[in-house]
């Protein structure tokens, strides 16, 4: 008997897809012999499209449902089927045979018995001389991969027959088969799902055949197997559910023994992966690839009734299909074909830097020279104090413990958050984990350096001459209020002034580079650590760099996380005790300063001195005031005439940051929020003022490089000015007539010294005579308090904790004739010793506290005096005892919650971290919007090869930097700053734009470029990183443009 | 016509590049006059702190003990011994307060069994105010090595004192007697500083004070030859309390005797209330060549490492023209500047020096010559010294024991610019006293009395005997800022 064959048709849109598919089925050579149309909750112009043709059967569903369940419900309203030689042809809105298609297809099922499925060739809706799919396998692991996908069809695989899977769409099914097999698996709605029938019917004892001579055109709409689009969320749905297809097969697969463990092994393999996805830069893949192991993991009584359903069908083992599947070293070809390419990508997409060949070589040299003239005096030590210096912990189990919530060991301690700039501290330390203290003195040797290096390559960015980045990385490297933080000893000014120029860099880079972005965030963590005054200036700098970066503002709309995570529990802490502005309290030991004038403040000059002109125009009749101005001013002129350059958009943005600096400078000077006993520290202006040096250094640099001729001179002109301007400071420094000065052995004396190395915990109690003849009193444990113990919520406190009272009760009258019982303090805070440091010999007031106290200490019969050191005078208590209980941090300091605090910051920041890591040029895409293709090349290099595409991005930047206007060339890549910059208008840029736009999605998305016969698609399962939603997801953006 | 429109676009241009520049720079100009300005509000944080009131301790004061002579045994020629006993008098407010007395160890002295020894006078902690608790003593000898009145404040215990008097050239002798009535031993320094500067004197140095005793330390043994010695005293430990007894013998005349107490400390203002001087005469302030003891005289050491210019300035308590003499003092050397002929009376002596001095006037009841010459007028004349030590303001309350003694007179100087009104209290009666600005009243009070003294803020003290070969005075001391309240910062 003539087999029959039914066509299930399922419809979602109506429209153009779906118009020619009914006239492709309508002029098939052997048309079908039933037409079952499947509405999964159509619209109407669906409906009226397909009341039209008048299908034989008319199937309506109210709800989405998956093509699987669809053709279901479609074979519901069939008969049994006659014979073997029934079939059913499933059939997409999206899917236009060819006319002969089911033909072929018919043709193959008739000719060979054993043919259970058979599938046409899928090509390109709109090129059909492209092949869309063509046949799927799985590797030897279980993972789906397509046989051929995205390929030019020149009958290279005409050849193909016997296939493992397919996909569904188009396919023609023995009816009975069909039955038998119970149809697609429920748990698989939209990936693989005709692969694991494929599997099925194989174990069956039957054969899956691919006919190249049957062509159907398809699009990929979504209704049969995943929408392939560009978007990103398409994308990521895709990755997401591919991954869950693939766990769900697993698990069916399997043997029983073994599911439990697999069932067991998704979660971990899920974090695995997650770092493997970081890696490859893919962050956007991670909730899907969770969600994909939970989801499946809980899907109820999928799994069980999926084994089921196989076991009843299956004939033959495993071993069957082994043959079918992808062999390794396929899959290792391919491999190498997918690095191949990424390695091609990432060569026209490489910024070059050309560090040598411009000059940096030199600018590190003349910093270094210029480090060592500077801090000669500081080599050789064994550590850096002085100012707000102090040493580090000596351990460094101390040394982190300090940088997580918990326990604050200062004073007489209290649980809270920790400050962000001690988790810098912990890093620096241990970088120098013998002796993590040493580490600051690595910080301030190597201070100008790195400065200099990090403004070099934030200026290479912005120029390609070699003498305006030199001039910018010195420039930078002797800016006033890094100079002078340096000279007052303060870390967190010097490392925020150091790192700001690293984060430009960066943030530079992260339109490119998901690298970049990360590493930008981490160090903008960094620096609100350093310097917490410059948060809410540099978080309107990411506002605004976010509105106008364009497509790349998906890598900067994370920059913040790190910094917001490291700061959550002090942000918590300083909610709970209403005291927000605290927040931006310098961190590190509150180091006192003169307020600075407005002039001062806008000569970069943080700590109300005149960068040591006074003393040096003493004599002369020139004011110095006038002198350090007419010196500062060169910068500031030429930095405003940033705006005649070209970059207008990057002077702007620049300027914008110098004058924010500025204002957060002028703020500092209003805002006195920590103290240090009686005095109330004002905030260090310096790092505003570093703010608002970048800014016009970068914004001179914007101006420079537009200048035809004289650059080099103007610009060494400014550089000379700004370096004399620092010349006094330079000479103190030199000089070593700084508070900085090489850190002495100890900071108690020896006598507590040698009591700390047997007891860590030995308590001081400290006394320093302080203003009117106020007592200020601390507790200093072991060897002395370290600079990572400090607190800001110590510092910025209002009120006394009760601790905080008693303590000041038991100073109070240890330091008076008193009928108080002076054990208090070996009872309540475990205190062996008390330390009267010597008074300021002119503050009479003092002398007389320091008498007072001194006389009453000597007369208490419960201290022993110890004698006369360097740091004051030294009382032991006779009762005094190692390891006194109330001295050690209390056992409730270690809670649950410290834990999860401590995991949760360092699963961001270590993702982070490894996002940071450069390990995806080629995978990404660049996300700089300047890089405009001129349109032409582009349609070449695109038409012949694919593999050809893969190295146009290379031509195109070429193609940019020579075509830019008025010989103003801005480098390639030359920031986000910079979105839209001057190239002249393109009138068909659009076009244009979706032309190169199509590219990316060719060279990014799972496509092997090679044209091997043997060689398929890349499996977009096996690899979801190369499947990058974002490239994806702005190409949308920019077709509507 | 091409051209045309590119000069105007190229006008246009540089028009827009100018307003750029234009505007980039008023932008700058504005944020700097905005900054500069604009009243922008300030936030500087209280750092907190907490004011400790010190918890509530017994009072202490400590007496000297009876006066000392070295060498009246010639088989221990430098032990001094005990010369009678002394009159101690106390009081406390309030009056019913439970006073202990308990006598000092004076190991070197072989007769403190039958004279004496220091005395230590204690409350019960939180029974008096600080400061409410006082004690002093009045001796009058009369032997052929020594002779004459001398009374002395019981004072808390400090750790430095100034010890403004004394000599050791012929017939002068000075003993420094350290008393330690605490629970912890004490490590004295004594430091002499004489009319050449400071004596290099090692033996004076970390002298030990057991707790619970009496150190004596020979003046002479330190600092020989001295005309003009100031004693620094410094203590680490236990606190002390020192005092310099003074004995003058001219040949073999005993010719007076004084204990001088700590006078106030280094200062650049110095106030000597109730200086007595009970005859007339002196010598000239310029006169180089004064010589002995019996001329009013003040003696001031600069204290400081630069030269000081001092003003000395005597107003008779009765009113009347005063004297003012001017004078430099050396740093480190000590200077006995003659305060001129004077009549008998009562004086106030304000001294105002450009840097921190310490000082004390010295006066005589008669010359001694006036025994020694054959013609004199009488070998039985009174003869007796005394040293009046610059004192500190009193606070609002005082109370004053009256030893036992000749005429006791209390001085009231009021150096401020307001006039003072205070309140005596004596056994249960109580006395107003105006004291008008720049005066000082004399008080006749009752020996072996207690005074009560209130409204007394910013008053200087003195108590002053003078009689027949007596004449002696004692500062009244404010308590010291030990117990007072003291500000705290725990951060």
């Amino acid at each position: 008997m003539f087999p029959r064959v039914t066509a299930v048709l399922v419809v979602h849109h109506g429209g153009d897809h779906l118009r020619q598919t009914l006239e492709a089925i309508r002029s098939q050579e052997r048309a079908p012999d039933a037409l079952v149309v499947v509405l999964t909750e159509a619209d109407t112009v669906a409906r009226e499209q397909i009341t039209k043709i008048s299908p034989t059967h008319f199937v309506d569903l109210s709800q989405r449902l998956s093509f699987g369940e669809a053709v279901r419900a479609a074979d519901r309203v069939l008969d049994e089927p006659d014979s073997d030689g029934d079939a059913l042809w499933l059939l997409a809105e999206d899917s236009a045979p060819a006319p002969d298609a089911l033909a072929r297809l018919v043709a193959t099922l008739e000719t060979a018995k054993s043919v259970a499925i058979a599938g046409p060739k899928l090509v390109e809706w709109h090129e059909p001389d492209r092949i869309a799919r063509f046949g799927r396998s799985v590797t030897r692991l279980g993972r789906s991969v397509t046989l051929v996908a995205d390929e030019l069809d020149q009958g290279q695989h005409d050849g193909m027959s016997d296939v493992l899977g397919l996909d569904p769409a188009a396919i023609l099914v023995r009816h009975s088969v069909w039955r038998t097999l119970g149809g697609f698996d429920p748990g698989l709605p939209t990936v693989d799902d005709a692969l694991d029938l494929s599997i099925r019917a194989r174990l069956a004892g039957h054969r899956v055949e691919v006919v190249p001579e049957a062509k159907v055109r398809f699009a990929g709409a979504g209704v049969a197997g995943p929408e392939t689009g560009p978007k990103a969320r398409t994308t990521r749905r895709r990755v997401r559910n591919t991954r869950a297809a693939q766990l769900h097969r697993r698990l069916v697969y399997a043997p029983l023994v073994l599911a439990p463990l697999h069932w067991l092994t998704f979660l971990p393999l899920a974090v695995l992966r997650s770092i493997r996805l970081l890696l490859v830069k893919a962050p956007g893949a991670i909730p899907g690839e969770f969600a994909a192991a939970v989801t499946t993991m809980f899907s109820g009584a999928r799994v069980p009734r999926a084994r089921r359903r196989l076991k009843s069908a299956r004939t033959v083992g495993w071993s069957a299909i082994a043959p079918l599947r992808m062999q390794p070293d396929e899959m290792g070809r391919r491999r190498q074909h997918a690095a191949e390419a990424r390695r091609e990508r990432a060569r026209g997409r490489k910024h070059e830097l050309q560090f040598l060949g411009t000059g940096g070589g030199w600018v590190l040299l003349a910093s270094i020279v210029a480090s060592i003239a500077l801090f000669s005096w500081l080599f050789g030590a064994g550590g850096v104090s002085g100012g707000g210096l102090e040493p580090l912990s000596n351990g460094l189990d101390a040394l982190w413990r300090n940088a997580a919530y918990g326990w604050r060991d200062i004073g007489p301690g209290f649980m809270g958050g920790a400050d962000p700039f001690a988790g810098a501290l912990a890093v620096l330390g241990s970088v120098t984990f013998w002796a993590p203290s040493t580490a600051l003195l690595l910080l301030w040797l190597l201070a100008i350096p790195a400065a200099a290096l990090g403004a070099w390559f934030a200026a290479s960015r912005l120029t390609e001459r070699g003498s305006l980045r030199a001039v910018a990385a010195l420039m930078w490297a002797f800016a006033p209020p890094f100079l002078i933080a340096l000279g007052d000893g303060r870390p967190g000014a010097v490392l925020a002034h150091v790192l700001l120029a690293w984060l430009a860099f960066a943030a530079f880079g992260a339109a490119t580079s998901w690298a970049a972005a990360a590493t930008a965030s981490l160090l903008f963590a960094a620096v609100i650590a350093a310097a917490p005054s410059l948060a809410p200036a540099l978080l309107i700098a990411w506002i605004v760099a976010l509105a106008v970066s364009g497509r790349a503002a998906v890598r900067l709309v994370g920059l913040p996380i790190p910094a917001i995570v490291l700061a959550a529990p002090l942000v918590i802490g300083q909610i709970d005790r209403g005291n927000l502005l605290g927040l931006l309290a310098d961190p590190g030991l509150p180091t006192e300063s003169t307020v600075p004038s407005v002039w001062q403040l806008a000569l970069g000059l943080p700590d109300g001195s005149w960068g040591g002109w006074n003393s040096f125009f003493a004599t002369t009749s020139v004011d110095f005031r006038i002198a350090v101005s007419a010196l500062v001013l060169p910068l500031v002129i030429v930095a405003l005439t940033a705006v005649l350059a070209p970059a207008f958009r990057s002077a702007v943005l620049a300027l914008g940051a110098a004058l924010l600096g500025f204002a957060t400078a002028l703020l500092a000077t209003h805002l006195a929020l920590s103290s240090s006993g009686a005095t109330a520290v004002p905030l260090w202006s310096g790092a505003g003022l570093s703010l608002a040096w970048i800014g016009l250094v970068l914004a001179a640099v914007v101006a420079l490089d537009a200048l035809r001729r004289g650059r080099a001179l103007v610009a060494w002109v400014v550089l000379a000015a700004v370096v004399a301007a620092v010349v006094p400071t330079a000479i103190d420094l030199a000089t070593g007539t700084v508070a900085v000065r090489p850190a002495a052995v100890r900071t108690l004396p020896a006598f507590v010294g040698a009591e700390a190395e047997n007891d860590s915990r030995v308590t001081t109690l400290r006394m320093t005579p302080d203003a009117d003849g106020s007592l200020r009193a601390t507790l200093e444990r072991g060897a002395g308090t370290t600079l990572d113990e400090q607190s800001t919520l110590d510092a910025t406190a209002l009120t006394l904790s009760a601790d905080e009272e008693q303590l000041a009760e038991i100073a109070g009258n240890l330091a008076s004739r008193s009928g108080f019982d002076p054990e208090a303090a070996v009872r309540e805070f475990g205190a062996s010793f008390v330390l009267l440091d010597d008074p300021e010999v002119d503050d009479r007031a003092a002398v007389a506290t320091a008498e007072r106290a001194r006389t009453a200490l000597d007369g208490n019969a419960a201290l022993v005096a110890v004698g006369e050191t360097d740091f004051g005078t030294l009382w032991r208590f006779t009762s005094a005892e190692p390891d006194a209980s109330a001295a050690q941090i209390p056992p409730e300091a270690s809670s649950w919650l410290v834990g999860a605090v401590a995991v949760v910051q360092l699963i961001v920041l270590g993702a982070t971290l490894l996002l940071s890591i450069p390990t995806g040029a080629g995978r990404e895409a660049d996300r700089s919007p300047q890089r405009r293709p001129a349109r032409r090349p582009l349609i070449r290099a695109r038409k012949p090869k694919p593999v050809a595409a893969a190295g146009g991005a290379e031509d195109a930047s070429g193609i940019v930097a020579a075509g830019s206007d008025d010989g103003m060339t801005s480098p390639p890549g030359s920031g986000s700053l910079e979105p839209a910059p001057k190239t002249e208008p393109v009138d068909d840029e659009p076009q244009a734009a979706a032309f190169y736009d199509e590219h990316p999605t060719t060279a990014t998305d799972d496509v092997e470029p090679s044209a091997d016969a043997t060689d398929g698609g890349e499996p977009e399962a096996s690899e979801p990183p190369r499947t990058e939603p974002e490239p994806d997801a702005t190409e949308g953006d920019d077709d509507g443009r | 016509m091409a051209a045309e429109r590119n000069l105007g676009r190229r006008l246009a241009r540089i028009g827009a590049r100018g307003l750029a520049v234009v505007i980039a720079a008023g932008i700058a100009v504005g944020a700097l006059a905005a900054a500069a300005l604009v009243p922008w509000p300030e936030h500087r944080i209280t750092p907190p702190s907490l004011v400790v009131k010190p918890a509530e301790t017994g009072q202490l004061r400590v007496c000297p003990g009876p006066l000392l002579s070295l060498g009246d045994d010639p088989d221990e020629a430098t032990t001094a011994s005990s010369v009678g006993t002394t009159s101690v008098t106390h009081g406390a407010v309030p009056d019913d307060a439970e006073v202990a007395e308990t006598p000092l160890a004076a190991p070197e002295n072989p007769r403190a069994d039958r004279d004496g020894t220091p005395l230590a006078l204690t409350t019960e902690a939180g029974a008096v105010e600080a400061g409410m608790l006082a004690g002093a003593q009045g001796q009058q000898v009369s032997r052929d090595t020594i002779a004459g009145y001398a009374a002395a404040a019981c004072d808390e215990v400090v750790t430095e004192a100034w010890l403004v008097g004394g000599a050791t050239d012929v017939g002068r002798s000075g003993l420094v007697l350290l008393s330690n009535p605490t629970a912890v031993a004490s490590t004295v320094d004594v430091r002499v500083i004489g009319e050449g500067g400071a004596v290099d004197a090692p033996s004076g140095l970390g002298i030990t004070v057991p707790a619970g005793e009496q150190r004596v330390v020979s003046l002479a043994g330190l600092a020989p030859n001295l005309a003009s010695p100031v004693v620094h005293v410094t203590s680490t430990g236990g606190g002390i309390a020192a005092s310099l007894e003074h004995t003058v013998v001219e040949g073999l005349t005993p010719a007076g005797v004084e204990l001088v107490g700590p006078t106030a400390t280094p200062a650049e203002v110095q106030i000597i209330p109730g200086f007595t001087v009970p005859v007339d005469g002196g010598v000239d302030a310029t006169d180089d060549h004064a010589e002995g003891d019996a001329f009013p005289a003040v003696r001031l050491l600069a204290t400081g490492d630069d030269p000081v210019q001092v003003s000395i300035d005597i107003a008779p308590e009765s009113g009347g023209g005063g004297g003012s003499i001017d004078a430099t003092l050396e740093p480190g050397i000590v200077s006995d500047v003659p305060l001129g002929d004077l009549d008998a009376g009562e004086y106030t002596i304000a001294l105002e020096a450009d840097g921190p001095i310490v000082a004390a006037a010295r006066a005589t009841t008669g010359s001694p010559q006036a025994q020694t010459d054959p013609d004199g007028d009488d070998r039985e004349a009174s003869v007796d010294l005394a040293w009046t030590a610059a004192t500190l303001p009193l606070l609002d309350t005082a109370v004053i024991a009256v030893p036992r003694g000749p005429n006791p007179v209390l001085h009231l100087a009021n150096p401020g610019d307001d006039e003072v009104e205070a309140t005596l209290t004596v056994d249960g009666d109580e006395r107003e006293v105006r004291i008008a600005p720049g005066t000082t009243e004399a008080i006749e009070v009752e020996a072996r009395g207690v005074v009560e003294l209130d409204g007394t803020a910013g008053l200087h003290a003195t108590v002053a005997y003078s009689g027949e070969r007596a004449l002696s005075s004692f500062p009244v001391r404010p308590p010291g800022p030990l117990d007072s309240p003291l500000r705290v910062f725990p951060h």
